[in-house]
């Protein structure tokens, strides 16, 4: 049973934001996709709630080929997925939206909940950040945009402190000459990821590596970037041994934690084929790009 | 073979209870509300083996709302159980008075006058438990150090069961070729959609009415009546709409005990509704097994012997156990002929959640074990596993040696039509391979541990004045259709229409007994105690008709389509409702009634009738992740007659579904007696992007002993797919599965010893 | 904790609810205004059971508290039909079977409704997908996917 609470719904951001800094115990719900559950189990029992679900500032899809994409944190996953712009420009995201959970939980669930969350299971965190994607947050007295790399803390915990809102995530334009793909590894299609893996390849005029990123879901605490990795394929003519490779480091460089889907090994195993897989993946799409 | 045309059966009809699920109207016990009703919750044991040295309930009790708290104090205090003629094995007190056996156990109940106060009554029982030292699997809790479960009980074990016939050492002795194995064959839960939901009214007059989530509304009125202490007569059990069973739901359960003791101790409606972690770690489950199966053959592929040996995990209680553990060993030889038959299955008590029947009731897992050992055993000698199956399957008047008589068997149709399909296919990409399986299934059991009185199935007719038909019958609809199936079975034998038939079921006041939906007994045993009332019915009907009409008495009378008439010369006749009228008139007004029932005689130890069936699995394995793809299914499907076609294809596909889930995703994994998966996060059923085509092909024969030849379907069709997975594998990728559920993780394990095998030869 | 006001509608008639902010959606269509066609089948977001339709998009009604729902427009199983006509989903599950239990049936049909109310020739995995969020322990879903099929192919009419 959920506990009661004082529930708090703002007209507007600011009174969002100023109805936040006033009340300490106070949790914030938008789609509650995630928090519901845990407040069924009586583990989040806030004094207030404040729902910023209808706050329509926080509601919006914005793309401008110099600066990129702009979601609200309030935004569905459903619009998102929904997207002809972003399907266009980023269909990574809407492949990863795809299988996000259900239709009806991307119906109500909002991008802006979900990175808040910080599950590292969650799909979109790893493919953000393969995408360079950040976040700005803010309060009632300013804002701060931070890349979403560096958002994640630890289980469940981000940068964000008491008093603040996400407000909206960022995605550059893709350079030219850039791929990304994602997948997760889990029995049943729309399931949180046991694991996961995105990759993102952007390549020089010369058909050498410019940059790479990958990102690891369900490895550690938060969305794992292999570094190492990224930095071995770095100016280097991408084939299948690279990728393995890197695989193999990625497979030796994360935290994933046993449970009953998975041990520890096959999570390592698994998150190595993906990492692999992932790359050459987004490596193909970014010959293909313009 | 071609039978009469029907004009009902096997045709497009919707299911009768069809408007009512589609519009919302279907009202379950979970929707059932009554004026001044209290809401029941159940305090579990967080221990695996404790005694109970106290239970206190008094700041419970302080809490405004709460209107009782009970325990096994507050009872007769009577060890129940659905094997009511033993009573060795009526091993389980639902609230229990001295000890816990397994964690989630029941210990006390509350009632309140909301959920909310009665969940938060449950924090504030204490109860003092001293533990004992628990046991949680079969091969250990067998040992003789192993700690007692239940006094008196040796070396933990609950019920043996020894199948023999044949010299069966002499058959070995008579084999080119002996094949041994071990297996491990995994728990299931059934996961109905509707948990565990009861509402008990005791009313002053001392009855009471008991609104159950049931497979059997006979069963509950009289285990309830059993542990209250009333007479069966006075208790009213209603199962209105039943949110699934698939062989979980007839025994007692605690929602409809709980409900039912705090009721008659304050003359309320008391309803309990399990929620889904409590359905999954206090309902009961598919019974775990440890299969070693040894088998003997000719090189020619001629079979000669198989010896078995299993080891169940029983969990704390029998329940349906006992079934299980026979007919486990009793498919496991299914369905082929063999000269020598050796099991010994062997149920032991652990500290777990109880084990029983489930869909296909022990036989999927012996068919994971004899099928997939048949194929390796056609691999080890290079034979044909389609031809070595034909050359060994069951024949239509077999005798399985003091067991059963096959009556009516389409084995080899149905290997020969899988084998084309497998065909047809033709070559596969790499890592992908069709597995094939066959089995049989029993259409009902001809057992009566329930020590019932009643016949094993009933059913009444009455004719109203305008044609409309009242069938009363003891069956239960869970979901698989028998109210439809019977109505189809009532409108054909009498000749009218599907919208004529009103069916009366789960209604222990207004309908005749019945041991209800179990083993697949419904579609035989009800649907012939149906066409037998309708029978009688149209007997006494077409006497008046023969007054009437002033035909010579040899000629025959019968109902079409609403149309009585002489069978010879169709157009001379009346209508049928014109007939009920005189009939009626005729008779001083009395209703036309009939009445049937079925109880099996000289059928041999398991079942009236066998269905058989062989199905093809084809599959994919990721070899770099263990992934499964399941690619498509095809049933080649002897069930005789089929009745209900809707119902028939919905049963396969529905079967398909779940055996696909004990095949390769439902575990229950525990650690030191806690399920580890007590949520539908973490338990993985099957989901629509998951589910393959799954085709089936019917084969036509003609069951003697059914109703217009009918037997089985649905049940069955749960045993042959996780063997027929596991070959799948095997073609594909070389690896031998032994063990339930097929994980990725299960899959690499074998593919690295494998390789390793490979690389040491 | 004081209750509170929800102005909405479902199955287009208006009502007013005094709930506590805590309230699940769910339970105020089963329990405050008894459209019980609603079923629960989990505590944990994931059977679908509860699926209705808010301002025409599913959603779980477990999932959503239903303060959230203020001046929205809900519908569930018992406002598919219309007069007494069923819809065309409702006579497409009836034609193909599309049920056993029927315990799911209320939620899948609001999966089902939402999704073809948007759809444009969905492929067969698109169907599949659009129920992925419903568990159904009978049917194996392949009867549900051919009735939601042949709706989106135009054979059932609305009366």
């Amino acid at each position: 049973m959920i506990n009661d609470f004082h529930y708090l719904k703002p007209a507007s951001l600011k009174e969002a934001l100023a109805m936040y800094a006033e009340h300490d115990d106070c949790k914030v719900i938008c789609g509650g996709q995630s928090l519901l559950i845990v407040m069924r189990q009586g583990m989040v029992t806030p004094e207030y709630l404040l729902d910023i679900k209808h706050v329509k500032e926080l509601s919006y899809i914005k793309f401008e080929e110099k600066d990129g994409l702009r979601i609200g944190a309030a935004t569905t996953h459903r619009e998102i997925e929904k997207s002809d712009i972003i399907e266009k420009k980023y269909p990574v995201l809407v492949a990863m939206e795809e299988k996000l959970a259900s239709i009806q939980t991307r119906n109500w669930g909002t991008i802006g909940g979900n990175i808040a969350h910080a599950d590292p299971a969650g799909d979109p965190g790893p493919v953000l950040i393969a995408l360079n994607a950040e976040i700005k947050f803010g309060n009632s007295s300013g804002e701060t945009t931070v890349p979403l790399d560096e958002f994640f803390v630890d289980y469940f915990e981000t940068k964000m402190e008491h008093g603040d809102l996400a407000l909206e995530i960022h995605v550059p334009t893709p350079e030219p000459k850039f791929g990304c793909a994602y997948q997760k590894f889990n029995l049943l299609d729309s399931d949180m990821g046991i694991v996961a893996a995105a990759a993102s390849v952007t390549l020089n005029a010369d058909g050498t590596c410019k940059a790479a990123r990958i990102v690891l879901g369900n490895a550690g605490p938060i969305p794992l970037r292999v570094t190492k990795a990224e930095d071995l394929l770095k100016g280097k003519k991408l084939d299948d041994a690279l990728f393995a490779e890197a695989g193999k480091i990625a497979s030796e460089d994360c935290e994933p934690v046993a449970d009953i889907h998975a041990s520890e090994e096959h999570r390592r195993h698994v998150l190595g084929v993906l990492t692999k897989r992932m790359l050459k993946k987004a490596f193909e799409q970014a010959q293909k790009a313009a | 073979m071609s039978h009469a045309k029907y004009n009902v059966i096997n045709t497009h009809v919707h299911n009768i209870d069809g408007v009512a699920k589609v519009t919302g109207r279907a009202t379950y016990t979970f929707d059932v509300t009554l004026p001044g009703m209290l809401y029941g919750k159940i305090l579990r044991s967080p221990h695996p083996h404790a005694k109970i040295k106290n239970i206190d309930a008094t700041a419970a009790l302080a809490l405004p709302g709460v209107k009782i708290v009970v325990t096994g104090k507050d009872t007769l205090g009577i060890k129940q159980g659905i094997w009511r003629r033993y009573e060795e094995l009526c091993d389980e007190q639902v609230l229990p008075l001295e000890k816990v056996r397994y964690i989630g156990e029941p210990v006390a109940a509350v009632a309140a006058v909301t959920e909310e106060i009665a969940e938060a009554a449950l924090d504030l029982i204490e109860v003092d438990y001293e533990v004992l030292p628990a046991v949680y699997e079969p091969l250990e809790a067998i040992k003789k150090e192993a700690p007692t479960i239940h006094e008196g009980v040796e070396r933990n074990v609950n019920v043996t069961r020894h199948i023999e016939w044949g010299d069966v050492d002499e058959a070995f002795d008579e084999a080119d070729y002996i094949r041994e194995d071990w297996f491990k064959c995994s728990g299931q839960a059934h996961m109905c959609m509707e948990t565990r939901a009861a509402m008990s009214n005791f009313t002053p007059d001392g009855k009471l009415t008991c609104w159950a989530s049931t497979q059997s509304a006979y069963y509950t009125q009289g285990l309830l009546a059993g542990v209250l202490g009333l007479r069966e007569g006075d208790v009213r059990v209603l199962a209105p709409y039943v949110g699934g069973g698939f062989g979980g739901k007839f025994e007692l359960d605690a929602a409809m005990f709980c409900s039912a003791v705090m009721s008659m101790k304050l003359f309320k409606p008391v309803k309990v509704v399990f929620t889904r972690e409590e359905d999954f770690i206090a309902s009961k489950r598919r019974t775990p097994m440890f299969y070693y199966v040894r088998t003997g053959i000719k090189k020619d592929g001629t079979f000669c012997a198989r010896e078995s040996r299993m080891f169940s995990n029983g969990g704390a209680y029998t329940g349906m156990g006992a079934t299980a553990l026979y007919l486990s060993g009793f498919f496991h030889s299914f369905p082929y002929k063999w000269r020598g038959y050796r099991y010994d299955g062997y149920r032991v008590y652990t500290n777990t959640l109880p084990s029983t029947s489930m869909r296909g009731f022990g036989a999927p897992q012996a068919m994971f074990c004899s099928e997939q050992q048949i194929d390796w055993i056609c691999a080890d000698l290079g034979l044909d596993p389609f031809e070595v199956r034909r050359k060994n399957g069951h024949t239509e008047g077999y005798e399985v040696p003091g067991q059963a008589f096959i009556a009516s068997c389409g084995l080899k149709q149905c290997i020969d039509e899988i084998e084309k399909w497998v065909k047809a296919k033709g070559e596969l990409p790499a890592n992908r391979g069709i597995g094939i399986s066959s089995c049989g299934f029993m259409s009902g059991g001809i057992f009566n541990w329930f020590d019932s009185p009643y016949s094993f199935s009933s059913a009444v007719v009455t004719i109203n004045v305008d044609g409309t038909v009242e069938l009363h019958v003891g069956c239960q609809d869970i979901g698989q259709g028998s109210n439809t199936t019977m109505a189809i079975i009532a409108a054909e034998t009498l000749g009218v229409k599907m919208e004529d038939i009103r069916v009366h079921s789960g209604d222990t006041a207004h309908c005749p007994a019945d041991l209800g939906a179990w083993g697949s007994r419904q579609t035989l045993m009800a649907g012939n105690a149906v066409k037998m009332a309708c029978e009688d019915a149209k007997k006494q009907l077409l006497e008046f008709a023969y007054a009437e009409m002033g035909i010579n008495i040899v000629y025959d009378l019968d109902i079409k389509d609403r149309w009585v008439h002489i069978v010879a010369r169709p157009e001379r006749g009346l209508p049928y409702v014109d007939l009920v009228k005189k009939a009626l008139r005729a008779k001083d007004g009395q209703r036309i009634m009939g009445r049937g029932y079925y109880t099996p005689h000289r059928k041999g130890m398991i079942s009236p009738a066998y269905s058989y069936m062989m199905q093809a699995v084809d599959a994919e394995v990721d070899p770099e992740t263990g992934k499964i793809t399941i690619h498509e299914v095809m049933t080649a499907h002897d069930c005789g007659q089929p009745i209900n076609q809707l119902g028939l294809i919905g049963q396969l596909e529905g079967a398909a579904s779940m055996a696909l889930g004990y095949a390769y995703l439902e575990d229950m994994p525990m650690e030191d007696g806690k399920l580890m998966n007590p949520n539908l996060v973490d338990y993985k059923v099957i989901k629509a992007p998951q589910m393959p085509e799954a085709g089936i092909i019917e084969i036509d024969t003609y069951e003697p002993e059914g109703p217009y030849g009918a037997k089985e379907a649905g049940e069955g069709l749960t045993n042959p797919t996780a063997a027929a997975l596991g070959n799948a594998i095997y073609n594909a990728m070389g690896i031998q599965m032994k063990e339930l559920p097929i994980t990725p993780e299960r899959i690499l394990k074998a593919l690295r010893e494998k390789k390793e095998q490979e690389a040491q030869k | 904790m004081e209750k509170q006001k929800l102005s909405f509608k479902v199955n287009n008639d208006e009502y007013e609810v005094y709930i506590h902010p805590k309230t699940l959606l769910v339970e105020v269509i089963r329990d405050h205004l008894g459209f019980t066609g609603t079923k629960r089948g989990c505590e944990t977001v994931s059977c679908g059971a509860c699926t209705v339709n808010v301002n025409g998009a599913s959603v779980k009604s477990c999932s959503v508290l239903a303060i959230q729902c203020e001046g929205m427009e809900v519908t569930t199983v018992e406002g598919l039909e219309k007069n007494g006509k069923l819809s065309p989903i409702q006579k497409s599950f009836l034609d193909h079977g599309s049920y056993q239990c029927g315990f799911c049936t209320p939620g899948m049909l609001m999966s089902a409704s939402a999704f073809i109310a948007e759809a444009k020739d969905p492929t067969k995995d698109q169907i599949k997908e659009s129920i992925e969020g419903n568990v159904c322990r009978c049917t194996g879903y392949n009867s549900i996917v051919r009735a939601i099929e042949a709706v989106t192919q135009g054979k059932y009419k609305e009366e």
